[in-house]
């Protein structure tokens, strides 16, 4: 069977202002070293010796950071330390955000969501990812810190490429936010797998936000995932349906659009022209749920 | 139901129970000796290529390393299954002139930790002559095809010619005929329990002790002897519980006979554990083939005549595959009277791990093109698929000449209870669903003697102690079938006693007669038979006590039952069983009562002594946007004699669906050059919770006079119908045909659009 | 260099130095011996080597062992009550819910976990909980029939 072979220097911080110190000491003496939050993503990359860090900074304990946090003027707010499950069975995340708990729902196994971070998996960069496609219509921003201090970027701009983030070296994660849903307005999210729960072949998720009618889009946010070397906005797509009723017709126009926004590579599941197709069929079904939504919202 | 017997046909909570749901019970896989080492292999990153050298210098430098061994320290020559013919004998322990597939060992280290272990294989250095590999069968017996094993010609490694009735004639007389083309793609086996084996070597005695995760202690022992040129009595053989084979551990692989030779090198424990990548790219698995069929049929839909030509992708060596070759072709004339048949396959050696027997052994690709064959015919003749099915069904004592003879079977029964619940069942489809069919039967163990073994094909031993205890020793095979419940539970029915009065010993060479193993659903009725006997013989001197001590009238039958010994008429005169065996020990010299039992098929024909068989629906959905396909439900009637243990015998057919469907659905080991490309369970895909369907089972029950009891085969049978039965509702709900298996949702919306053009096209035509 | 990692196992307090590379699964079946935990995929794919971990299901080999410092780890060998089976065995057992058995300690503390939070879940919900455990033998539906029947076990034996 496959451990780390590699040894490391191990260390696990208390609190934010600790962990901070260490990524930013070890950055300037040149060590390598990597951050474990969860570790179900890293250390798989561990122990296939991809990597072989000189210490790993665990910030599992780092129990202040650890919530989920929600009120109207806010919004959500997730703390780096909460895990997929956390967010699956919070209430108020069931209540307001109901498309992340269905999205955890189908996120792997409950062994991964009870202990991965929804932090580490957007961290983690893969374009497959669930949770991305679904922050990014969501309008959330990743707030991160380094000792230097803090900044913030929208959830659209922090996947830079292949496992590649906005992150620099030494600076993590604390915070994921997302604004209060706004009235009128729908969200759904699907992944395409052909076993449940699996990595997706290609996943939606569509925000649609009426007017106080309930009869024109006034905003809409499409989202893609496993389709592009990161996670995607399909901003033509977006175009196509704001400020339009919302027709068929319209969402085929809107799900050819975002199907040639996106950019998929063949796999070993699928070829890319193939996974091109899902994003046509799941723009049109998604789009429909969440205009169904927002209708009853 | 009431019957005759205590024992067997109830419902019976698996025997190892306590073991497997506590963690106290032991895998191969968790033992660990004192002072033991870590073997780890050496591998090729080549499919073909002749290794120069091997400088092991660095290597051994590594503290903690104690050996390293290459192919120039096996002492013996080349082994295999088919050691009746010993040109297939074609495995090695360690390559040492070349490699001839991508993961193939070519040198092992020993050290004190994994870690270490691991290191030291990065610093043996190999130097490799790369050479041309070929990895498609139609490539490789193409006359410049690269040569794998000098002495096969064509890499052709196996071929079979069989032949029944009149072929051609049969076809002139058919008012339907078609001819189809199908590619089959291999599937991999994924024991949870991964290839792991623990040797002992004694260095004073010479003999050698193996703990191993196999499906046969008996075949491990030979392939053992023949590797390390020992006696086979020499190597003893323990079998712990296995966490899994399905046909994939049959064969001694290189965890074994390089734990073996390391231990003797180093004289310490040494034990080899595989990883889940070197079992995806480096283990066995179903072969992948390409297949042409054709089949000829009366108006009626009276199979005249089918022909069948497959060739294999057999890989690297031969395994079981040869076996795999030859029932291939049998199981696919199954459950119907063809009365002109003829077969004619080849396997090629390829540059690829090689293909063996793995669960439905040899009948999965090509029940599948027949069956789904089958479909095609009757939605072209305008009959109904069940009907189809119904009109060509074997009936008792039917025979295929010079093959097989089929007593019991109840398979004309099982295809009306289908048609008859269906009807309730799925009175109604929605929506782009279809339902399908397929029949299947299987061999209740296979009478070939490839192995070549003078013994016995089963053995069993009965002890029955002071106390009544007793203690049963054979070396059957439970690998998770449930074979050491039904092993007790028919041992008990026969002595009349309870299935706590019985201490297995199963799977140890060195103190239980031999038995081939768990492969073909043979434990059931073979080593049924040889404990019943072995039983059998105790309960005769019990038998034959109690009549001389109640002085009745020889015309009296005596039975064993509930813990006495009576007269069946008059259940009142009788002992207690204790007494009986107190006595017995008493009047033997005080030696315990011993039985022995061993069975070898005779008179059976070439294949089996008795086969177990029914017919499977499935219901499925298809998504005529994305090609995904749900299978929603299935219904299966089975055939498998008098059932032993009805939980055991629903387990291995729920598996075997599942196992099947994985085969119909998502499982596929896309390889290129050699190199397998999911070598993973992330990707390869196996079906999960939420993507099983419900299933009903319903028995048909018959009494087969080969089986203990009238047991037969109740274990593989139901893999084979899965993919096609599939594959059919997929067809019944839109049309789509596939001419492989594996209906991932891509090729499904492939074939879906090909069928509506095609449909368009013959509605135009029709204007 | 190793590290001093305090934890609870099974209900008995631990102290061990590891190499703080070493996986929890490792340190649970190395260490401690404790091999009713078991190792199959390398990929934190099949759940064959779930624990409850402070009460949750969780991938013994996904995850450093040194992160269960302070915590307390349940593995298949602290289930049962001396030699009184949980529910949970016992009905597995009853309801041929394993066959080779191999993946059986991951699938019943994944289910203790469920039952701990949830003592009468519905089919849909053992699917769900349960949905990353792969098994090659059983084809689910037995374990998930095994697991309900636990349930009005454990309800019974309550009351
Ligand atoms: C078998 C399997 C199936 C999976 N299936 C899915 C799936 O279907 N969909 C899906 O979306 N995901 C899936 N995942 C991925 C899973 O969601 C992630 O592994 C998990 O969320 C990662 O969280 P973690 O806390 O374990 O991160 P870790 O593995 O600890 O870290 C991942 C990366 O993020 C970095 N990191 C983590 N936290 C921070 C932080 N706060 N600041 C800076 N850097 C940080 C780490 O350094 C590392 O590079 C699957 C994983 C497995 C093993």
């Amino acid at each position: 069977m496959k451990n780390i072979t590699n040894s490391f220097e191990y260390f696990s911080p208390k609190t934010l202002e600790e962990a901070l110190k260490l990524v930013s000491q070890f950055d300037k003496e040149g060590k390598d070293f990597k951050v474990v939050a969860g570790g179900q993503s890293i250390n798989l990359v561990m122990k296939q010796g991809v990597i072989a860090p000189e210490a790993v900074i665990s910030i599992k304990g780092l129990s202040d950071m650890d919530y989920v946090k929600f009120d109207e003027k806010a919004g959500l707010k997730i703390g780096a330390l909460a895990t997929h499950r956390a967010i699956e069975r919070s209430s108020v995340v069931e209540k307001k955000f109901g498309v992340l708990a269905e999205m955890e729902h189908n996120l792997s196994s409950v062994e991964t969501r009870n202990w991965g971070t929804v932090a580490g998996n957007i961290c983690h960069g893969d374009p497959g990812g669930d949770v991305a496609p679904v922050l990014i219509v969501l309008n959330a921003n990743v707030k991160m810190a380094g000792v230097k201090g803090e900044r913030t970027v929208p959830a659209e701009d922090f996947t830079l490429d292949f496992y590649e983030t906005a992150l620099a070296h030494d600076e993590l994660v604390t915070e994921i936010q997302i604004p209060t849903v706004p009235p009128n307005t729908g969200v759904a999210y699907t992944k395409f797998s052909q076993v449940v729960g699996d990595f997706a072949l290609a996943s939606v998720a569509v925000a649609i936000t009426l007017d106080s009618k309930k009869d024109i889009c006034s905003d809409v946010r499409i989202g893609l995932g496993s389709v592009a070397a990161t996670p995607l906005r399909a901003k033509k797509a977006e175009e196509i349906l704001r400020g339009k009723k919302i027709t068929d017709d319209l969402l085929a126009k809107a799900a050819q659009a975002a199907m040639d926004e996106s950019d998929p590579t063949d796999s070993v599941d699928a070829s890319g022209e193939y996974k091109r197709e899902l994003v046509g069929v799941f723009v049109k079904r998604v789009g429909k749920e969440a205009l169904e939504r927002a209708k009853k919202a | 139901m009431e019957t005759k017997y205590s024992v067997i046909g109830k419902p019976t909570g698996n025997v190892d129970g306590m073991a497997k749901t506590t963690g106290e019970g032991k895998y191969t896989f968790d033992m660990y000796l004192p002072n033991m080492l870590y073997g780890k292999h050496v591998r090729s990153p080549y499919p073909h290529a002749k290794i120069i050298s091997i400088d092991a210098s660095e290597a051994l430098k590594l503290p903690g390393v104690k050996a390293v061994i290459t192919g120039k320290d096996v002492p013996g020559g080349k082994w295999g299954l088919w050691r009746r013919f010993r040109e297939l004998c074609d495995q090695i322990a360690l390559a040492d002139d070349k490699v001839r597939f991508i993961g193939e060992p070519v040198a092992a280290v020993a050290a004190t930790t994994k870690d270490i272990a691991a290191k030291a294989v990065e610093l043996v250095k190999v130097e490799y002559e790369i050479l041309p590999g070929v990895f498609d069968p139609l490539e490789a017996i193409k006359d410049d095809a690269p040569l794998i094993h000098e002495d096969f010609e064509n890499n052709i490694n196996a071929t079979r010619h069989i032949e029944w009735g009149n072929v051609d004639e049969g076809f002139k007389q058919a008012d339907y005929v078609r001819e189809d083309k199908f590619t089959l793609f291999p599937q991999a086996v994924v024991s949870m329990e991964v290839h792991n084996s623990l040797a002992s070597y004694d260095k004073g005695t010479g003999k050698l002790t193996i703990w191993s995760s196999t499906q046969s202690p008996y075949y491990l022992q030979l392939g053992l002897a023949d590797a390390l040129k020992m006696r086979e009595g020499d190597i003893r053989v323990i079998k712990p519980h296995v966490g899994g084979g399905y046909g994939g551990k049959n064969s001694t692989m290189p965890d074994a006979t390089t734990a073996a030779l390391l231990s003797m090198k180093t004289g310490r424990p040494v034990k080899v554990v595989f990883n889940r990548e070197e079992e995806f790219t480096t283990t066995e698995h179903r072969m992948g083939l390409h297949l042409a069929i054709k089949i000829g049929l009366k108006k009626d839909g009276t199979i005249l005549a089918r022909e069948c030509k497959i060739i294999t992708d057999g890989g690297a060596y031969t395994g079981l595959g040869a076996t795999a070759l030859y029932l291939a072709g049998i199981f696919q004339t199954f459950p119907y009277k063809i009365p002109n048949w003829r077969y004619d396959a080849f396997r090629t050696y390829t540059n690829k791990v090689w293909a063996t027997s793995v669960r439905g052994f040899g009948a999965v690709p090509t029940v599948y093109a027949a069956e789904v064959q089958l479909d095609r015919a009757a939605k072209e003749m305008g009959i109904d698929p069940l009907a189809i099915r119904r009109k060509n069904l074997m009936e008792p004592g039917y025979e295929a000449p010079g093959q097989y003879k089929v007593e019991s079977c109840g398979i004309v029964p099982c295809v009306d209870k289908m048609a008859e619940r269906i009807k309730e069942k799925w009175p109604k489809l929605e929506k782009d669903e279809g339902i399908g069919y397929a029949g299947f039967a299987y061999m209740s163990g296979g009478i070939f003697n490839w192995i070549d073994t003078p013994y016995a094909y089963s053995g069993a031993r009965v002890q029955v102690n002071i106390d009544g205890s007793v203690d049963l020793f054979t070396q059957a095979a439970d690998i998770g079938q449930g074979h050491n419940t039904v092993a007790v539970m028919i041992c008990a029915e026969e002595l009349g006693i309870g299935i706590e009065d019985i201490r297995l010993h199963p799977g140890d060479t060195a103190t239980a007669p031999v038995d081939l193993g768990a492969w073909g659903s043979r434990e059931t009725l073979m080593n049924g038979n040889a404990i019943k006997m072995a039983a059998g013989q105790v309960k005769q001197k019990l038998v034959d006590l109690a009549r001389a001590k109640l002085g009745e009238n020889i015309a009296y039958d005596l039975v064993c039952r509930e813990k006495r010994i009576y007269l069946e008429l008059r259940p009142e005169r009788g002992y207690s069983y204790y007494e009986m065996v107190e006595a017995a020990i008493k009047l033997n010299d005080g030696e315990p009562l011993i039985g022995t039992g061993h069975y070898t098929p005779h008179n059976k024909g070439m294949i089996s002594p008795a086969y177990g068989m029914g017919i499977m629906a499935m219901k499925a959905k298809v998504d005529r946007e994305t090609g995904l396909v749900e299978a929603k439900d299935v219904l299966i009637v089975h055939d498998c004699g008098q059932v032993i243990n009805p939980l055991g015998a629903r387990g291995q057919v729920e598996g075997s669906v599942h196992m099947g469907l994985g085969y119909a659905l998502t499982e596929e080991m896309p390889n290129d050059n050699g190199l397998v490309l999911n070598p993973s369970i992330n990707d390869y895909k196996i079906i999960r919770q939420r993507d099983m369907p419900q299933i009903e089972l319903l028995d048909v029950p018959t009494y087969d006079p080969s089986g203990p009891f009238g047991a037969k085969e109740a274990a593989e049978a139901t893999i084979s119908p899965t993919a096609p039965a599939l594959a059919n509702a997929v067809f019944d709900a839109c049309g789509a045909e596939f001419d492989s298996n594996c209906l991932k949702p891509e090729r499904v919306l492939k074939a879906i659009r090909e069928a509506e053009k095609n449909q368009k096209n013959k509605a135009k035509a029709k204007k | 260099m190793k590290q001093e990692l305090k934890f609870k196992v099974n209900g008995e307090e631990r102290e061990l130095w590891i190499d703080p590379k070493t996986l929890l699964v490792e340190v649970l079946r190395e260490e401690l011996g404790l091999t009713g935990t078991h190792w199959s995929c390398d990929t934190g794919a099949c759940c064959c080597c779930t624990v409850n971990v402070d009460g949750m299901a969780v991938k013994s080999c996904s995850m450093l062992a040194m992160q269960a410092y302070g915590r307390e780890v349940t593995t298949i060998e602290g289930l049962a009550d001396g030699p009184t089976l949980h529910p949970l065995q016992q009905a597995f057992i009853d309801n041929w819910a394993f066959q080779c058995g191999f993946c059986t300690s991951g699938q019943i503390m994944a289910a203790n976990a469920l039952l701990n939070e949830n003592p009468s879940p519905t089919r849909e919900q053992i699917q769900l909980q349960l949905d990353g455990h792969i098994c090659r033998c059983t084809g689910y539906n037995m374990i998930q029939e095994a697991i309900q029947d636990a349930a009005k076990r454990l309800q019974k034996s309550k009351v």
